[in-house]
């Protein structure tokens, strides 16, 4: 019996000659880092277009600039990995600072006139943007609701909020307490960047080696399975959707802090700049895949692109269009480089 | 054969996925009003053909005739120039779970369209339910897809076809989800339409089957074929199974390694199994037994695994250890596909899956020299064969899915299994490594509850029979029984 099973384990699948470079190209794929290639070659092209691109001050800056869309970003990335949405990303990113500042500017600012403690104005910001998250896993978890229609409520429910609280008025210079993070600098560079590059780290440490990180990969890629081999499936849902929201509330802090002020608009239109990069960096919307490598790569690029298109003066009008088109362009490569690749076809 | 006139002519048929090549110039005829049965192990190639014969995965080159149509395959899809001449009936039903009954029959149907292209709904309504009335089919022709129970959405997916009047049919695995009556009926109507002159290929696992329905039979292996056309008459068990194999193949006997006075692992008390039923009963699974779970398909069997395995809760009673604790519990799910692995992640991540409490430190990040260790071991337990361990799962064949599914069973050291349907789709060699896995598995003490409908597979592996029907625990068989015994008290008769 032992002997003819052993004979039938002839190996099934059989690897081609040219398999150490198809598989170099596979794992260079899966591992995220389709898109830094073409940013080299993007920031190749703005070195010759635009002179001041390629100076530290420019560097740092768009560094600082995508700091917000990162951070966001990457909290998308949690609720993506499961199969799942957030528009309410967006509101977060509004609405949970400007609660914090209301809390601490006196009434004659625009404030409550409760003027908490400044060191406070961070907790309650990322309180905010806890409970909205819970609320969110609440609705899809609990309630059952589909993720699109209750985010996109929420997040309409949000703008109105910051106007509710806000009256309608930016509050500037909310104290320095909150702004520090989104403001100061050491040795040169901003601590936004710092924040944004530390969670990245730990945040892609989490999603390669940490059990939560695999948990969100097998429940995005097949919740029944993931619930068979005895994942608490719902947890996992729920969680992701406070990740989300406490990132992007980090998030909304740091706007706050480069802005010294928590303005009424703030973070609008943010979720699609958030979404066309998770996109491009290879995470798919169907769920259960996607990289912090890579989504640190479509943030990058479209950081870049934004620079580089008005360092090189280009109308204004033209702007939008050129990024959308880029972004477009960008997703087909990532959907098309992956389907290759991995031989799993996946809709992103 | 029935007549000369082949209606389906493949020539030299080839297809290759990624690096595997999974036909290798195949031919592949079928004459006018024959049931020609495919028979082959699971990767040999008898699906793949299958859907090349249907454009389904168009074929990369070959030719292909199907009545008057000629195609030359060229990797593109030519699905819709032969979509008059062939209907391809799969091994998992895909249904509109939105739509109804009526309107899954008669989906892209011109039968119950007026000239102007409208529906209408009163005539698709009563043509339905007379085709279902045809087939003994007690459900509402209003009812949603979603509703039906697996055996029923199978039937349906088969009259669906059927009633479509093409010439050629494929019935790819059609009695998996099928109980011992819905298989009569099939069968029944198979041999009306053969007799009307309709051609069937016929894939399946079980043997009988063949011989019961088929006239013709063509062998694969390894993406060729290995026998091609020969009456099933000339045939037998052994012959098939040695064609299949390519070597001398022997069905194992079921050993016994229940230990007198062996500790009791799990203990169900006064369970019911759903609000319907009134009755309670107890149910233990001692250490190195085999149960098997047996009875018609949805007749309760199914969700006494479930609780068992602590994936749902049951309407009375409760499942404890004796241990005083919930007893550690591997579970391999009845549809691999569904529920059983998570294709996008490779080996080492889906075994691992099953115990990533056991694989992690104290922070919960996982150990991966630990991990790579334990998956690999449980990998050469359960005999996975992949390129690596980081394979995607998706690539592999049935079989090694099925075993990738059994070692992430076993990943947390379960002190009981439960695995329900544990060969669907797998070929005898695959099924025979993994009747020894779970043997080996009885043999060190573990407990095993196996939930199947093949009478032979329970037959061959388990010490220990219960039959559910309706939510009822009927009978038992124990220890000393035969195959006999067995259909006898599945069909209620003993």
């Amino acid at each position: 019996m032992n002997a003819r099973a052993d004979m039938i384990s002839t190996p099934a699948v059989q690897l081609q000659g040219s398999s150490r470079l198809s598989a170099f190209g596979s794992a260079f794929v899966a591992n995220g880092f389709t898109m830094y290639p073409v940013l080299l070659v993007i920031v190749i092209i703005g070195a010759f277009v635009a002179p001041s691109f390629l100076t530290a001050v420019n560097l740092i800056n768009i560094l600082e600039q995508v700091s917000v869309l990162g951070l966001t970003t990457i909290g998308l990335t949690f609720v993506v990995l499961i199969g799942r949405l957030d528009l309410s990303l967006e509101g977060i990113v509004g609405f949970a600072p400007m609660l914090a500042a209301v809390m601490l500017v006196p009434a004659a600012a625009g404030g409550f006139g409760v003027e908490l403690p400044g060191w406070s104005g961070l907790l309650i910001a990322l309180a905010t943007a806890g409970v909205i998250g819970v609320f969110n896993g609440f609705m899809v978890v609990k309630v059952g609701l589909n993720p699109f229609i209750s985010t996109l409520g929420l997040l309409v429910l949000l703008r109105g909020g910051v106007l509710i609280v806000s009256s309608g008025r930016s509050i500037y210079s909310p104290g320095a307490a909150l702004t520090f993070l989104g403001s100061a600098t050491v040795y040169g560079i901003p601590v936004s960047v710092f924040v944004f590059l530390v969670i990245a780290v730990i945040v892609g440490v989490v999603f390669q080696y940490h059990r939560y990180g695999r948990a969100l990969y097998a429940v995005g890629g097949n919740e029944e399975a993931a619930r068979a081999a005895g994942i608490n499936v719902d947890r996992v849902i729920w969680s992701a959707f406070i990740f989300a929201a406490l990132l992007s509330g980090l998030a909304g802090v740091l706007m706050t802090g480069r802005l010294d002020s928590a303005v009424t608009t703030q973070g609008q239109g943010i979720i699609f700049s958030a979404f066309a990069a998770a996109v491009i960096g290879g995470v798919s919307l169907g769920g259960g895949k996607g990289t912090i490598i890579g989504v640190v790569g479509g943030v990058l690029l479209i950081g870049v692109i934004n620079n580089l298109l008005t360092l090189a003066q280009v109308p204004s009008f033209y702007v939008q269009a050129s990024t959308g088109a880029v972004i477009v362009v960008a997703a087909i490569l990532t959907t098309v480089a992956s389907n290759r690749s991995s031989g799993v076809k996946t809709r992103t | 054969m029935t007549s000369d006139k082949a209606i389906v002519a493949m020539r030299n048929i080839t297809k290759t996925f990624g690096s595997t090549r999974a036909l290798r110039g195949v031919d592949f005829t079928v004459g006018q009003g024959e049931v020609h049965a495919l028979l082959g192990r699971n990767g040999a190639g008898k699906s793949t053909l299958v859907s090349a014969l249907s454009g389904f995965t168009p074929a990369d080159t070959g030719h292909l005739r199907i009545s008057d149509t000629e195609v030359t395959a060229n990797g593109q899809s030519y699905a819709a120039s032969i979509r008059n001449d062939i209907a391809h009936v799969q091994q998992t039903p895909r249904l509109f779970n939105l739509l109804t009954v009526a309107e899954n029959l008669f989906l892209e149907s011109p039968s119950v369209r007026n000239r102007f292209g409208m529906v209408s709904h009163r005539q698709m309504q009563a043509r339905a339910a007379e085709l279902l009335g045809e087939w003994n089919i007690d459900i509402a022709p209003g009812a949603l897809a979603a509703s039906l129970d697996a055996g029923t959405r199978q039937l349906l997916e088969i009259i669906k076809a059927l009633s479509r009047g093409v010439p050629v049919m494929i019935l790819d695995e059609p009695t998996a989800a099928l109980s011992n009556a819905e298989k009569r009926i099939l069968f029944q109507h198979v041999k009306a339409l053969k007799a009307k002159g309709i051609s069937f290929v016929y894939i399946s696992h079980h043997l009988d089957e063949i011989f019961e329905v088929a006239d013709i039979v063509t062998i694969m292996r390894d993406g060729q074929v290995v026998k091609a056309r020969e009456p099933v008459a000339n045939l037998d068990v052994q012959i098939i199974a040695n064609l299949m194999m390519g070597e001398e193949t022997t069905r194992s006997l079921r050993e016994d390694h229940t230990q007198h006075a062996a500790p009791v692992l799990l203990k169900a008390r006064n369970l019911r199994l759903n609000a319907k039923v009134e009755t309670t009963f107890d149910f233990e699974v001692r250490a190195g037994e085999i149960i098997a779970l047996a009875g018609p398909v949805g007749g309760g069997k199914e969700d006494l695994a479930m609780i068992l395995a602590g994936q749902k809760k049951p309407a009375g009673g409760e499942v404890t250890s004796p241990r005083g604790s919930l007893p550690t519990i591997g579970l391999v799910p009845t549809d691999r596909h569904e529920s059983g692995y998570v294709g996008m992640l490779g080996v080492r991540e889906n075994v691992s899956l099953g115990g990533l409490d056991l694989l992690s430190d104290s922070f919960g990040f996982i150990r991966r020299e630990k991990e790579s260790t334990h998956v690999g071991n449980l990998a050469r337990q359960t005999r996975v064969i992949s390129s690596s361990l980081e394979q995607p799962v998706s690539q592999l064949s049935g079989g090694n899915q099925q075993k990738v599914v059994f070692a992430r069973a076993l990943c947390r050291n379960p002190e009981v299994i439960v695995a329900m349907s544990p060969t669907r789709g797998v070929d005898v060699g695959a099924k025979e490594q993994l009747y020894g896995l779970l043997r080996d598995l009885a043999r060190r003490g573990m407990g095993i509850v196996v939930v199947s409908d093949e009478e032979d597979e329970i037959e061959q592996l388990a010490n220990r029979v219960a039959i559910i029907v309706e939510g009822k625990f009927v009978s038992e068989l124990v220890n000393d029984y035969d195959l006999t015994d067995l259909i006898l008290h599945m069909e209620g008769v003993a």
